[in-house]
């Protein structure tokens, strides 16, 4: 691949170290990575080049995540935003994806799984540039509540919730060859891990939990056909049920389908 | 007075209620004898005085027959033929034989005989003298102008001594020095007094031929005052004396009397008091009185005798000796002083009992008092009569028995009071190491949140540098084997820090009210499906009377779920799970227990049981039960664990049913 195709990645961290090794986990021959130590050091990287991605720490002095995200997102609206985040900030991570972050990755994580994430996003603006069309993509039913690109909440009458993936998550994806779910009785937590798909490449997307609760059910059927979740990722695709402790709040961080 | 009455209220009750009665007795009694006596007095002296009225009366009527008889006697001789005829004739010796034996027959003292003139023709007692002119004389006055007249005279002594001579004898008086009596000059008396009658001797033409005159000398002649006595007292006497007297005065002087001097002598020569001697002699008044008569009281009468000319010349008096009278009299006051006198006795003998049976129960509480005050709870008071005592009293037998019961209640308590010194330091150091507990929690909740923001970021570089690591090393290299223990290590820590975190991200409950029985079943329904459920028996002892308590209903389901899930990973094989809902024993909670029959939990275990991160199962985070406990604190709960090893554990959560 010519040096020019070559992805422009920012990572934008206060901690030197953090910084510096987030960079090396994500150094390719595809990338070019730069790096930043401060959202106004970001801000004015992207003012010399844009970037195509940037993977940018939410806790930091002076201008934070969040404030980088919505100053990039106002510049140029194409460009994709990983929020890295602590556990104590999830919840804001869940509100960057409401406002327009691509995705979050709780600390610590692995190079895996960090390139898992990359890897999706770029999956997602080749398709798009692609201009790719399904021949035809399942569409949302409305009344679900949602986390932007990534996963799905539908209350039943008993006050349970129903949880499952969103197709933009598994567009990009491509072909499912494994899927982790969680077990009966389990806690799940908003914005926490909950279940993970790998993909043909290899690759472990994390997915992130719309809502807290307790798991009561698990989707027997998706553990032994993957297909569903691809072909009726808002029926049968379903992932578990949760017995929901907290939805008033959870629902705050998600979306309503119309 | 004021010092007195003082002393009167320090005297003991008794002695206050018998003086008061006492005093009230006197007074009462006093007065009531000396009204009554006055008043009896009064009465008997006005009896004895309307008797002696009488008796005078009498009296007057013997003197007035004596009187009467003496003009009988010279009326009749004065109109005697033979007299006529005898002066007529003159014949001395017929006169003198017949006048001598009249005077004779009728014992007159005097019967002297005149002519017209008034000259003394006979006189019976002297006849040698004679010649003498009676006509000054008040009755020979009237007698010579033809008038009868009869009444009582003074005689001079000289006409007494031409009369004859033992009745100048008998005249003569010495006079007595008399207390009490009005001054005299003299100290003797020659006149006499006499009943006299005079009346005209007429021939058949009605010519006066002359006048017979005759009388008694009243002086030393006892016949009328013995006849009174005899007459109106009947002799009788009283103590050896003669109650009645009788006494003829002349002027103020005594010549005729039964009263008795201390010799036993009839008193005449004494005379008459200055009182009497006013009041009778010279105002010419009766006089009715107690009179002191020579030398005794007597109830006495007296009245004036007077002169046919009207003038008062003497006194006829009666009396009764006092001394019956008043004896009668201090008799019937002695006897109502000694009838006073017995029912103040009765009275105060009366008073003694019945004041007794106010008395002694009084001393019984006053008594039982200081029983009580020196600490015999024990006395009872004696309850006599149904009065207000007897109430008092009563009452008083019930604080009694209401103070020792108190008293004994609280000895009992001091008995408990260690016992429950104790029992109340092993709750309070229960209490102690649940607040210790309760701490630790927060505070390692806080230290959580800190030590996972910082520690994330080393965690970061760790974590990817070693995985960089890894890819790029042969597997076969050395190293390879610990490059993988410090990730798989990394990892560990990641997860510790996520429980970390998820235990301090406790949010605070949104309590409703819930139903706790349903909350169990729920629980249980989901959990049933499990496979560590799987050989487990469940039974369910729920009291459907509890009321609904205000939870959150989620937090709650999560510490049933833990510690229903706990139970059955400690009966990996099989066993019985026993979930019972009660009240505990004072109603202020709602107890949930469950009971397993698994391996039970070491003693040296349950105290860090609810600590975080502490664990006995291989594959826990050691949150569980922190969480759970965290929870049931943030309700106000609590969460015991009773465990016997190889027998099984209890868990108990209590809940508040209030609040």
């Amino acid at each position: 691949m010519a040096e020019i195709n070559k992805r422009k990645i920012l990572v934008v961290d206060d901690e030197i170290t953090v910084c510096k090794s987030i960079c090396s986990a994500i150094e390719s021959e595809e990338y070019e990575v730069d790096s930043a130590l401060s959202g106004e050091e970001a801000l004015k990287k992207e003012e010399e080049k844009s970037f195509d991605l940037v993977i940018t720490d939410l806790m930091m002095p002076g201008i934070s995540g969040l404030d980088l995200l919505e100053s990039l997102k106002a510049k140029s609206p194409d460009v994709i935003v990983i929020m890295v985040t602590g556990y104590p900030t999830i919840k804001t991570a869940v509100q960057s994806v409401k406002i327009g972050a691509f995705d979050y990755i709780p600390k610590p994580f692995t190079p895996a799984e960090l390139r898992s994430l990359v890897s999706r996003a770029f999956k997602k603006i080749e398709s798009e540039e692609r201009a790719e069309k399904e021949p035809r993509p399942p569409k949302m039913p409305s009344g679900l509540y949602y986390m932007i690109g990534h996963t799905w909440l539908r209350k039943d009458e008993k006050g349970f919730a129903t949880i499952g993936v969103v197709f933009d998550f598994l567009k990009p994806v491509g072909i499912i060859t494994h899927i982790e779910l969680p077990h009966a009785s389990d806690n799940i937590t908003q914005g926490e891990e909950c279940a993970k798909i790998i993909d043909a490449e290899k690759y472990t997307h994390r997915i992130w939990s719309p809502g807290t609760g307790r798991v009561i059910e698990v989707n027997e059927k998706l553990k032994r056909d993957f297909t569903l979740l691809r072909k009726e990722p808002y029926h049968d695709g379903w992932l578990f049920k949760v017995e929901p402790t907290n939805l008033e709040e959870d629902i705050k961080g998600l979306v309503v389908s119309e | 007075m004021k010092k007195l009455f003082a002393k009167f209220l320090n005297l003991p009750l008794r002695a206050k209620f018998i003086l008061s009665f006492l005093a009230v007795i006197c007074f009462g009694g006093v007065l009531t004898l000396t009204l009554g006596t006055r008043l009896e007095h009064k009465t008997i002296i006005d009896l004895a005085q309307a008797k002696v009225r009488h008796d005078l009366a009498a009296a007057w009527m013997v003197y007035n027959e004596k009187l009467n008889d003496i003009r009988d006697i010279i009326l009749l001789n004065s109109s005697h033929e033979s007299i006529q005829k005898a002066i007529k004739t003159n014949e001395k010796e017929i006169l003198e034989r017949y006048l001598g034996r009249v005077k004779e027959e009728f014992n007159l003292d005097v019967l002297t005989l005149t002519d017209a003139r008034g000259n003394v023709i006979l006189r019976t007692a002297r006849p040698e003298i004679r010649g003498d002119n009676q006509s000054k004389d008040a009755m020979v006055t009237l007698a010579l102008k033809g008038e009868t007249v009869a009444g009582t005279q003074i005689i001079p002594s000289q006409e007494l001594l031409k009369e004859g001579k033992e009745l100048a004898q008998r005249a003569y008086l010495e006079i007595i020095a008399t207390p009490k009596a009005a001054p005299r000059a003299e100290d003797h008396e020659k006149n006499g007094m006499m009943l006299k009658a005079a009346s005209p001797l007429l021939d058949e033409n009605g010519t006066i031929l002359g006048v017979l005159y005759g009388g008694i000398l009243l002086n030393k002649n006892y016949e009328i005052v013995d006849r009174v006595k005899e007459i109106v007292y009947k002799g009788e006497k009283y103590k050896g004396r003669e109650i009645g007297t009788a006494t003829i005065f002349q002027h103020d002087l005594r010549i005729s009397t039964n009263v008795k001097n201390a010799n036993g002598e009839r008193a005449i020569g004494t005379r008459v008091s200055k009182e009497v001697n006013q009041a009778v002699l010279k105002e010419g008044e009766p006089w009715i009185h107690r009179a002191f008569v020579v030398n005794d009281w007597y109830i006495a009468a007296y009245e004036p005798i007077k002169a046919i000319d009207g003038k008062t010349i003497g006194i006829l008096y009666v009396g009764m000796l006092e001394k019956p009278y008043i004896d009668l009299r201090n008799k019937v006051m002695l006897t109502f002083t000694g009838m006073a006198i017995l029912s103040v006795i009765l009275l105060l003998i009366f008073l003694f009992f019945i004041t007794s049976t106010i008395i002694n129960p009084l001393k019984g509480m006053v008594f039982a008092t200081n029983k009580i005050a020196q600490g015999d709870l024990n006395h009872k008071m004696e309850t006599y009569f149904r009065d207000e005592v007897g109430q008092l009293a009563h009452s008083f037998n019930q604080m009694t028995e209401n103070l020792k019961k108190a008293n004994e209640k609280l000895i009992q308590w001091g008995k408990t009071l260690e016992k429950r010194v104790e029992e109340r330091t092993k709750e309070l150091r229960e209490m102690q190491d649940y607040l210790i507990q309760s701490e630790k929690l927060a505070s390692m909740g806080k230290m959580a949140a800190g030590i996972a923001h910082e520690i994330n970021n080393p965690l970061t570089s760790i974590l990817i540098n070693t995985h960089l690591l890894l890819e790029k090393m042969e597997k076969s290299r050395a190293f390879h084997e610990n490059l993988e223990l410090i990730a798989d290590e990394t990892s560990r820590c990641t997860n510790i820090v996520r429980g970390l975190l998820e235990f301090s991200r406790q949010s605070p409950p949104q309590k409703t009210y819930s139903n706790i029985n349903d909350i169990i079943n729920r629980t249980l329904e989901l959990l049933e499906n499990q496979a560590s459920f799987q050989n487990i028996r469940i039974t369910r002892k729920l009291n459907q009377n509890l009321p609904q308590i205000m939870i959150d209903k989620d937090k709650i389901k999560q510490v049933f779920w833990n510690l229903m899930l706990n139970a059955s990973e400690a009966m990996p094989d099989s066993g019985t799970l026993t979930i019972i809902s009660q009240f505990s024993s004072d109603k202020k909670y709602i107890e949930i227990e469950f009971i397993d029959t698994g391996a039970g939990i070491p003693k040296e275990s349950t105290s860090k049981l609810f600590d975080p991160f502490f664990t006995t199962k291989s594959g826990g985070t050691g949150l569980g039960l922190a969480v759970s406990y965290g929870i049931v604190e943030q309700h106000k709960g609590k969460i015991e664990i009773k465990s016997e090893p190889g027998k099984g554990s209890v868990f108990t959560v209590s809940l508040p049913v209030s609040g």
